[in-house]
């Protein structure tokens, strides 16, 4: 999952940015909101953490605009204003959530991640295929009650995947979603990862979870029951 | 409950009372007159009685050629009293208890107050001559009459009460009227008064509109009233506006240092780490608290600046400074942060000043304003600093060859908070207090600051600040010491 975080606060972007990557997720980082509109327009986002108070273009604009351009990502709003009006106001533009500052970092994070599961129709943080479990709190995998060890990127494959099942997901929506730019990347890596997972996931007396399409994608078997 | 003082009740009985008074006037000279008249038509009354009475004395016919009274046809007042004599005294006739009176004769009838049996009586002495058989030889026999007639005076009295009681009635009705008329008029009159206490009382903290009622602003009385309240509200709600921004922008700057601050904390807790990654972020905590003390403290020194002065007669003599010093010492703390830019001071100092400024506030004030002014410049540029002395006001200018400030936001620059950017975008560092300090510094100690673009490019800072004459010097220099 890629996050994209549109704060002008240097040190607080920096504290979200390490949070947000800590727990598993891709983060880009626009300082101004000129910036933060161009990176969103983009649509490889699962979620936006969206400041208010941005130099260049208003936390406002940049929401409206997105809104405008029928991006549907979902956007949680940073703010230090109080008052109900201005939240309402941000949730009829098309706000999803909001946490005003000072906000506890673990509540930012849970909200986010609880944004990319609505998002993607999912309403509980443990998610099942088939007998494959995957805990997003956590971040642990178990195939028929056992545990099954993945690296992060392996994890974040299979927790992309589980989110979009029985779609073809091209090797170019996974890059899209699971790195950020500070991440080098290559189409090979994510074959070697994805041919890694599908291994780890194959244990003897169970049918292959992954299936993969050649030149389209790959392809999640089996209903996902949330 | 209180008692008001009622305008329209003072009014009222005023206005009244006047009336009483010029109606009790009339009524007083209406009825000395109309005594006059009826005391007139009395005496003529009288006058007429008596003469009758003197045409009754006729010839007795008898041979001594007296003479006697025949009252055969004559009318007479109800209770006259008369007497009529003739020249020997002899009683001709008379009715009533005649009271004692000078009948000496004179040629001109005589009128007499007296009071007979309680009763006020008026009398009229009449002396007349009756010549009994005129047409005889010898002339006839003259008897000389006096004739004394009076009735009861009340009757005049209550004739002119008669007249007066028509002008009392009318009065009383008038005062009425009037009473009534005036109250209602002066309440219509007034109506502009409630009109606007109305209005007035529908402002409030959150709706300062006020408009006052037309009917308030037309009135020559009222207007300098709802004038004035129209300006007070108008300076009251800036300043209410100004307070509300102030606080508001205080709590985002405050907001924001304090999310800083506790998500660095929280992202160190957020699992077990390293001893370096530890050590790490708690430097960068401190860094993070320190910026939120920073702001804290400035907010607190932009507060007790805009306290208002302790009053002069304190007894605490007010604290000075010698500009120069100031100026030289700092230009001497900032030589390492300028030679980081490879910026040179220049500054020109052509005479001292004492200023009405603690030390340390003219430190705050131009540290604020030469880093300000560092910051601002290119590498390799020149930061110029000049001190006058013009008459009473000493002049500090810093000059910068920065890029000079942006023509809209010259107006906000001295506001707390304010950034030249819509986002406070804390970049360039600072809280964006430090020229709502510079200002305050200033004004609290009757002098000006005022920032423009110079000719040659950059920005041009003028501070102007009242010179302490040098007969105070000693006194001041005395109480530093004494510090």
């Amino acid at each position: 999952m890629r996050v994209l975080l549109i704060e002008d606060e240097q040190r607080l972007a920096e504290n979200i940015v390490a949070a947000l990557r800590e727990t598993g997720l891709a983060v880009d980082h626009a300082a101004d909101g000129e910036t933060g509109s161009d990176f969103a327009e983009q649509d490889v986002y699962d979620a936006i953490v969206l400041d208010l108070m941005l130099p260049g273009k208003s936390g406002q604009k940049v929401l409206r605009d997105l809104r405008q351009a029928r991006h549907h990502t979902p956007v949680l709003i940073l703010t230090a204003q109080v008052g109900k009006e201005s939240i309402i106001e941000l949730l009829n533009a098309g706000a999803d959530d909001y946490v005003s500052k000072p906000f506890d970092l673990g509540e930012l994070l849970a909200r986010v991640k609880a944004l990319i599961r609505r998002a993607k129709g999912v309403s509980t943080p443990v998610l099942t295929v088939s007998d494959v479990e995957l805990n997003t709190i956590h971040q642990t995998v178990s195939r028929g009650g056992r545990a099954v060890d993945l690296s992060p990127t392996e994890y974040r494959i299979l927790e992309y995947l589980i989110h979009r099942p029985r779609a073809i997901v091209s090797k170019q929506e996974l890059l899209e979603h699971l790195y950020d730019f500070d991440w080098e990347h290559h189409s090979n890596v994510i074959e070697a990862h994805v041919s890694n997972l599908r291994r780890k996931l194959n244990i003897s007396g169970t049918e292959p979870l992954i299936e993969t399409l050649r030149h389209r994608g790959y392809r999640l078997q089996g209903e996902v029951v949330a | 409950m209180k008692r008001f003082h009622s305008i329209t009740r003072r009014l009222v009985v005023s206005v009244l009372l006047l009336e009483l008074l010029a109606a009790m006037a009339l009524i007083s000279a209406i009825t000395l007159h109309e005594r006059r008249i009826q005391l007139k038509a009395f005496d003529a009354t009288l006058m007429g009685t008596a003469q009758s009475l003197m045409g009754a004395v006729q010839d007795a016919e008898d041979q001594d050629d007296n003479v006697m009274l025949d009252m055969r046809g004559l009318q007479l007042g109800k209770d006259a009293i008369y007497r009529v004599e003739d020249e020997h005294g002899r009683v001709l006739g008379s009715a009533g208890s005649v009271p004692v009176l000078e009948t000496a004769f004179s040629p001109e009838p005589i009128f007499r107050n007296v009071r007979v049996t309680d009763r006020s009586y008026r009398f009229v002495v009449l002396h007349g001559t009756r010549v009994i058989d005129p047409g005889m030889p010898n002339g006839g026999v003259q008897h000389e009459i006096t004739i004394l007639y009076g009735t009861p005076v009340g009757r005049v009295w209550h004739e002119v009460f008669d007249a007066i009681r028509f002008f009392v009635i009318v009065t009383l009705v008038l005062l009425g009227v009037t009473a009534i008329a005036m109250a209602w008029m002066i309440r219509r009159g007034l109506s502009p008064i409630h009109e606007l206490a109305r209005a007035a009382n529908l402002i409030n903290s959150s709706d300062w509109d006020f408009d006052s009622p037309p009917g308030a602003k037309t009135t020559a009385e009222l207007a300098p009233l709802a004038m004035a309240l129209e300006a007070a509200l108008a300076r009251l709600k800036r300043s209410f506006q100004q307070q509300r921004r102030f606080t508001s922008d205080a709590a985002h700057e405050l907001k924001t240092d304090v999310a800083i601050v506790k998500s660095s904390l929280q992202l160190l807790s957020m699992r077990r780490r390293t001893v370096e990654e530890y050590s790490r972020g708690l430097s960068l905590s401190l860094n993070d608290f320190t910026r939120l003390e920073m702001t804290v403290e400035k907010m607190l020194t932009l507060a007790r600046l805009e306290q208002p002065v302790e009053s002069v007669g304190s007894g605490i003599a007010s604290p000075s400074c010698s500009l120069q010093d100031v100026v030289e010492e700092l230009v001497y703390q900032s030589k390492p942060l300028a030679e980081l830019k490879a910026i040179s001071l220049c500054t020109r100092a052509s005479s001292d000043a004492r200023v009405p400024v603690g030390r340390s506030d003219a430190l705050l004030l131009c540290s604020n304003l030469l880093s300000n002014a560092i910051q601002h410049s290119p590498h390799e540029g020149t930061v110029w600093i000049a001190l006058a002395v013009d008459g009473q006001m000493a002049q500090l200018t810093i000059r910068d060859q920065g890029d000079g400030i942006a023509e809209e936001d010259r107006p906000y620059l001295f506001e707390p908070f304010y950034r030249g950017d819509p986002s406070r975008s804390r970049k360039s560092g600072g809280t964006g207090l430090g020229l709502s300090i510079c200002k305050a510094i200033c004004e609290r100690a009757g002098g000006s600051i005022e920032i423009m673009n110079s000719s040659a490019g950059g920005a041009l800072v003028t501070v102007m600040l009242p010179a302490l004459q040098s007969s105070e010097e000693p006194a001041t220099t005395a109480s530093l010491k004494a510090k």
